[in-house]
């Protein structure tokens, strides 16, 4: 469940907006980290590699983003934290059952893609900084062009083999 | 220049409370999201991990002090609470806090809550009610709703659950709380009043056991009929009200504070501290206590 805290959109600069969009790859970096470690204790390897797959993704976008900001900023003190941000781009811990299959991985992952961009259409209309609009625009595409990726990956995967819950074993942590 | 973002002029982030084990609770737990508003309740408060002290008792939910950078003692089933005052008393600067079940709370240890109520000791009792006993494979816990099915009541169960809102708001409970595990600010925010309020804070989570519970009860039924005790108008200072609402536990899912007493009694921890300051002086030496409790 996407949410703020204490965020003036109205008022952001372009400095806050930019740490903003790195603490929200970074939160998403961490939950699919959090989601592998998950999936490897509980024996289900194929969630596994591709929630570690996601983890590599927002860490480049986190450090693209990051790289920007100390070009623009450098080491000018940040005034937005991660306090502020509740499940972004991160999917929520609901989203992770053991032996999910990898098709339920991948959804679970454009899930998350699909409430980051309505994240950034909602934030949007707020924004009064002509640059910060454009930022946040452009994150707002990207989140499309993230929901293609994981879409491709979708397609490649054999039509649906999930048996559902009522076939599960019980998890046991290893 | 580093590639890492510059620090916030802040004392601590959710992180330094983060320790390096990793849960190994199943993938969907409600438990992983009380950790993670944890996390940031303590990096609100501002405390070091070394001067926080977190007990708990035995279960799934209990694994909780081992995930978190505080000094963790996971205790014995029901016994958290003992333990907990027990610390407190012997280091009153320390923040402590307890968590467990609601069969580690309500259950076995469901006598030690009343006691602790009744001192008003300075610490935070957060209990992960997921309606069942999930480490033990899903059998009837105190807080499962009548009728309930499980290994242990394969007919169903007979009884009424305990009403932990209303156990403790009876016993004179000066801050009660009620969050879930399906909307982390919300809980962050009530777990880091509950730290804040100076006495006993009971704060009840509905943290679902995607394992063995009820389906109803999971994140997405939680979300969907959750209902704020602020959108209600409710005033924490109504104690009667309160109670009121408290009877719906298991019906309805209300969140925030039911009940905060605005005029708490002196907590046990500070009364120990002043008498040992007033009978400090004429305290026999600790040597010869012994001397005078036996007859030679
Ligand atoms: C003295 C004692 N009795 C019984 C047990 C077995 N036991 C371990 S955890 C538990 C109940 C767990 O339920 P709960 O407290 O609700 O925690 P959850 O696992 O649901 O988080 C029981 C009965 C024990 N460890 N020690
Ligand atoms: S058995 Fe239930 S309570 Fe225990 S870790 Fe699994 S989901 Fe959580
Ligand atoms: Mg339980």
């Amino acid at each position: 469940m996407t949410t703020t805290r204490g965020i003036d959109f109205a008022h952001l600069s372009l400095k806050d907006a930019l740490d903003l969009a790195v603490l929200v790859e970074e939160e998403a970096q961490e939950r699919y980290d959090e989601f592998t470690h998950q999936m490897k204790t509980h024996d289900t390897p194929e969630a596994a590699s591709f929630f570690a797959f996601m983890s590599r993704n927002e860490k480049k976008h986190g450090d693209e983003l990051r790289a920007r900001r100390l070009e623009l900023f450098g080491d000018a003190p940040r005034s937005v934290e991660r306090a502020m941000i509740f499940d972004i781009e991160a999917p929520d811990y609901d989203q992770a059952r053991a032996f999910m299959s990898a098709r339920q991985a991948l959804t679970a992952a454009l899930a998350s893609e699909t409430k980051a961009h309505a994240f950034f259409v909602a934030a949007l209309p707020a924004i009064q900084d002509p640059k910060v609009k454009a930022l946040f625009a452009e994150l707002r595409d990207e989140e499309i062009e993230h929901q293609k990726l994981v879409q491709a990956e979708l397609a490649k995967l054999p039509p649906s083999e999930d048996l559902g819950d009522a076939f599960a074993d019980e998890p046991v942590a290893h | 220049m580093s590639n890492a973002l510059p620090v916030v002029d802040k004392k601590f982030e959710p992180k330094d409370f983060k320790s390096d084990l990793k849960p190994i609770w199943c993938p969907g737990c409600g438990d992983f999201g009380v950790l993670q508003s944890l996390y940031r309740a303590l990096a609100a408060i501002g405390r070091p991990a070394h001067e926080i002290a977190f007990v708990s008792g035995i279960g799934c939910s209990s694994r909780i002090p081992g995930y978190t950078t505080a000094y963790g003692f996971n205790t014995v089933h029901g016994r958290a609470l003992p333990i907990a005052q027990g610390i407190k008393i012997a280091n009153p600067s320390l923040l402590v806090l307890c968590a467990g079940g609601d069969g580690d709370g309500f259950s076995i240890g469901g006598g030690h809550v009343a006691h602790a109520v009744r001192r008003n000791i300075d610490l935070t009792y957060i209990v992960m009610d997921n309606q069942i006993y999930g480490l033990t494979k899903g059998q009837l816990s105190p807080t499962s709703p009548r009728g309930l099915k499980t290994v242990t009541s394969s007919l169903g169960s007979l009884e009424d659950p305990v009403n932990p809102l209303l156990y403790v708001l009876g016993y004179g409970a000066s801050f009660v709380a009620q969050g879930t595990a399906a909307d982390l600010p919300g809980l962050a925010a009530i777990i880091e009043e509950g730290i804040r309020f100076p006495g006993f804070a009971f704060i009840n989570v509905q943290s679902p056991c995607v394992t063995y519970g009820e389906d109803e009860w999971q994140i997405k039924e939680q979300r969907a009929r959750m209902k704020s005790l602020e959108s209600l108008g409710h005033d924490p200072k109504d104690q009667l009200h309160a109670m009121d609402l408290a009877r719906a536990y298991g019906k309805e899912l209300y969140t925030g504070v039911f009940y905060r007493n605005p005029a708490p009694s002196p907590t046990y921890d500070q009364l120990v501290l002043e008498r040992q300051k007033e009978k400090g002086a004429s305290a026999p030496d600790p040597a010869r206590v012994l001397d005078s409790l036996i007859q030679r």
